[in-house]
């Protein structure tokens, strides 16, 4: 069925609008997301890397 | 103090990939530059098969690729995650099979690809068992990292673990996805996709082992060592996030960039050209966010080699992710596409991007794993130069070789002929180019020996703590608890549901081009003359893909006028079908081969057999090397009824019984082929049973299909 659906696609340029605007919705959630995020869980994060350091002075 | 955890972080597996990285870079770095300088000295084959180009330019690639950035990105992912988990890796049994597993693939690949054995698919060479081997060795690696994620002790997941496991899934769908052939042999098989749709797939693949081999884990490490290397948080965490899905959901969408003005359907194409160029946004979301995390620190990027190294690997990246999206504009890849223009692009990238942050990395990390200082910071500085200036001695001559020989490739003679009719006139002017390519990689190989040298005087004055000591708290479990759920169930939640939200992200591409090309026949219109191969031309092909010629020689001729000219009539996806595996190549340092057999290319019989001995016995100059062993070795035939089976199983339409016959039919044609070569004076005891009269049959073969005039003789 599926490849009787596309058969009939032809030049229809559906197969190039339909990415763009699923990507346009996508992007519009992730940066929504990305800029709900609290300044304070941010900072953390961000900061994650330098603060990793959880060794001990001893040696096995 | 009391509620925290004691446990130790594994530096010994760490230890271990990092020498792995170092060793395997000077494999992969030499055999580049021995590659490099044989394009422009082809006796430095030595008349040796497993020296020759055509065989050791997947192995350089590979080395590079799968063992010198493989072992550095294990590197990498096993020191950060162990310290943003707050956790010792999953299982130490797992990370030892990763390892050793991983380094026993490298030696097959080091084994077979030298010998002959090749899938001929670019950068997924390595025949079925390997095929197999990495994938076992590929999924203890992901159990490894999302087992130490689930028992990690820290409650949120970094944007680098995030890269980590875009990695991993994606690669995972990738390797199965063009891994799909049917074995013939121990080490043989046909791919079950032929032609055009093969083409497509490969690119999927071809174009995605760079975005998620390359690009994707070396983002994770930047986002890691960067920030610990400039002692400076992230510029920006939101762009990281938004960098992060960004560039994952449009990357797998970019491959069909690869196959402008194939045979492949327009819809396809526009796909891979309009996604390509939407990627410079959050490629270059990534590089400012490298850039600028730097912000506050740059006075110590003149003093301190490890930030120079990654401010050019940063760099690098930019550029390379600016110029892929420039070359995937048609009007741009018509003159790109298949010369040395596309090798310099690629080397931006991975002599900059991924020799540069991998250099950095090391530096930093090698004297914190064996507890002590950089033995040399002046050294490291002698590096840091001679591989920039390698970097541009091996780029920009490549440039400047591409953009000459694409325009003399299109200039005509105001009556309407090529004014470089000959193809090896193209070739002998930008020899000087590949020589400057070979000072290059010569600068940067003498560079990386350095490091080599500074790094081992480095482990020489410390000792690695295999098992470092550490504490944390343990990670609250904030999830609410069903009734009758596992105690560690919430612990596992977000990085499995992250796993497969990334799955379902890359999915969508794939699905969406490789589906219907598959499905939709009138997506490859079918060419009623076009017939499956004789078995010796088969036998032929097969040695073609054995020595690798697809290296320097294409089969696909664009609808140029420049190309129709010189080549005969553009390709159509009908004469590929029974292509199992594609032919179409990505390098033209010699001529298409599309239509050898075919028109005004056609040559003897006699020619090519003179031409395979020695290439400057009928072309002076050709930087072709000389393929003695085809004349000397006797044909195997013994594998003829079986090949013809397998393809028979993937719809080849040989008649039924034919495998039977088959060796008879090949042994008439031999004969033909060899009376024809004797009545040409090349004579000699069993001319008719060696390799050199399959792979002439072959190549008369091509193109033949569909040209008028060969069909009106028939």
């Amino acid at each position: 069925m599926f490849k009787y659906i596309l058969e009939r696609a032809g030049d229809i340029e559906w197969m190039a609008i339909v990415p763009l605007v699923l990507f346009v919705v996508f992007f519009i959630v992730i940066v929504w997301k990305a800029m709900s995020h609290k300044k304070e869980f941010v900072d953390r994060m961000a900061n994650m890397p330098l603060q990793d350091d959880n060794t001990l002075e001893v040696e096995q | 103090m009391s509620n925290k955890e004691q446990f130790f972080y594994d530096n010994g597996i760490v230890r271990k990939f990092a020498l792995a990285t170092i060793i395997f870079g000077i494999v992969g770095l030499l055999v580049g530059l021995i590659a490099a300088f044989q394009l422009f000295i082809p006796a430095l084959n030595l008349d040796i098969p497993w020296l020759t180009f055509g065989r050791i330019r997947p192995l350089h690639t590979n080395a590079a690729i799968f063992a010198f950035v493989g072992n550095a990105i294990f590197t990498g992912v096993y020191y950060s995650l162990q310290r943003l988990m707050k956790a010792r890796l999953f299982s130490d049994l797992l990370s030892n099979i990763h390892f050793w597993g991983w380094q026993l693939i490298i030696l097959a690949a080091a084994i077979t690809l030298p010998l002959g054995i090749t899938t001929s698919h670019e950068y997924a060479e390595l025949e079925w068992p390997i095929d197999l081997a990495i994938a076992v060795v590929w999924v203890v690696f992901g159990i490894n990292m999302l087992g130490t994620i689930i028992k990690r002790r820290e409650q949120h997941m970094y944007v680098a673990v995030w890269f980590y496991i875009a990695t991993w899934v994606t690669v995972t769908v990738l390797h199965v996805g063009n891994s799909i052939e049917l074995p013939y042999g121990a080490f043989k098989s046909y791919p079950v996709f032929a032609g055009v749709q093969a083409a497509l797939i490969q690119w999927w693949y071809g174009h995605n082992a760079v975005a998620f081999f390359l690009t994707t884990p070396y983002l994770g490490l930047m986002y890691y060592f960067m920030p610990k290397a400039a002692n400076r948080p992230v510029y920006s965490y939101k762009l990281s996030i938004i960098h992060f899905w960004a560039l994952i959901f449009l990357y797998i969408w970019a491959g069909p960039h690869h196959l402008l003005y194939s045979t492949l359907p327009d819809w396809a194409q526009s796909l891979g050209t309009i996604f390509s160029v939407m990627l410079i946004a959050p490629s270059w979301g990534g590089m400012i966010n490298g850039l600028l995390t730097l912000r506050g620190a740059w006075d110590r990027v003149r003093t301190d080699p490890i930030l120079k190294f990654m401010v050019v690997a940063v760099t690098a990246y930019g550029m390379s992710t600016f110029e892929g999206p420039m070359l995937s504009i048609k009007s741009i890849n018509a003159i790109s596409h298949f010369t040395d223009w596309t090798v310099g692009h690629v080397h931006i990238g991975t002599l900059g991007w991924n020799g540069f942050l991998t250099f950095g990395m090391l530096y930093w990390l090698i004297p914190r794993l064996y507890n002590t200082k950089l033995h040399s910071m002046s050294l490291a500085n002698t590096h840091f130069w001679l591989g920039t200036l390698g970097i541009l001695f091996y780029a920009i001559p490549l440039y400047w070789a591409g953009w000459t020989q694409s325009l003399m490739w299109k200039q005509f003679n105001p009556d309407g002929t090529l004014v470089y009719g000959d193809f090896l006139e193209t070739v002998t002017q930008i020899l000087p180019m590949y020589i400057l390519r070979a000072v290059g990689g010569t600068l940067y190989f003498v560079g990386f020996l350095i490091m080599v040298y500074n790094l081992f005087k480095t482990m020489a004055t410390g000792k690695v703590t295999s098992n470092e000591a550490a504490e944390a708290a343990p990670r609250p479990a904030v999830h609410k608890k069903h009734p009758g759920e596992h105690w560690h169930r919430p612990f596992e939640r977000r990085g499995v549901q992250f796993t497969i939200l990334s799955l379902v992200a890359i999915l969508i591409g794939g699905i969406v081009e490789i589906v219907p090309m598959v499905m939709v026949e009138s997506n490859v219109p079918k060419i009623e003359s076009v017939k499956p191969y004789t078995p010796l031309e088969l036998a032929g092909r097969d040695l073609y893909i054995r020595e690798g010629c697809l290296s320097c020689h294409s089969q696909l001729i664009r609808p140029f006028r420049s190309e129709t000219e010189r080549y005969g009539d553009y390709s159509k996806s009908g004469e590929f079908i029974y292509d199992r595996p594609f032919l179409w190549s990505s390098k033209r340092t010699g001529p298409d081969l599309a239509r050898a057999g075919a028109g005004r290319l056609k040559k003897s019989d006699a020619w090519h057999f003179s031409h395979m001995e020695n290439p400057r016995n009928t072309s002076a100059n050709s930087i072709m090397p000389n393929y003695p062993w085809l004349i000397e070795n006797e044909l195997d035939v013994s594998t003829i009824p079986v090949r013809i089976r397998t393809l028979q199983k993937l719809g080849t339409p040989y008649p039924e019984g034919y495998d039977q016959i088959a060796v008879d039919d090949l042994n008439k044609q031999a004969k033909m082929i060899a009376d024809n070569l004797r009545e040409n004076d090349i004579d000699f005891e069993g001319l008719e049973k060696r390799e050199i009269i399959a792979m002439i049959a072959y190549l008369q073969r091509l193109g033949t299909d569909i040209d008028p005039e060969i069909v009106d003789s028939k």
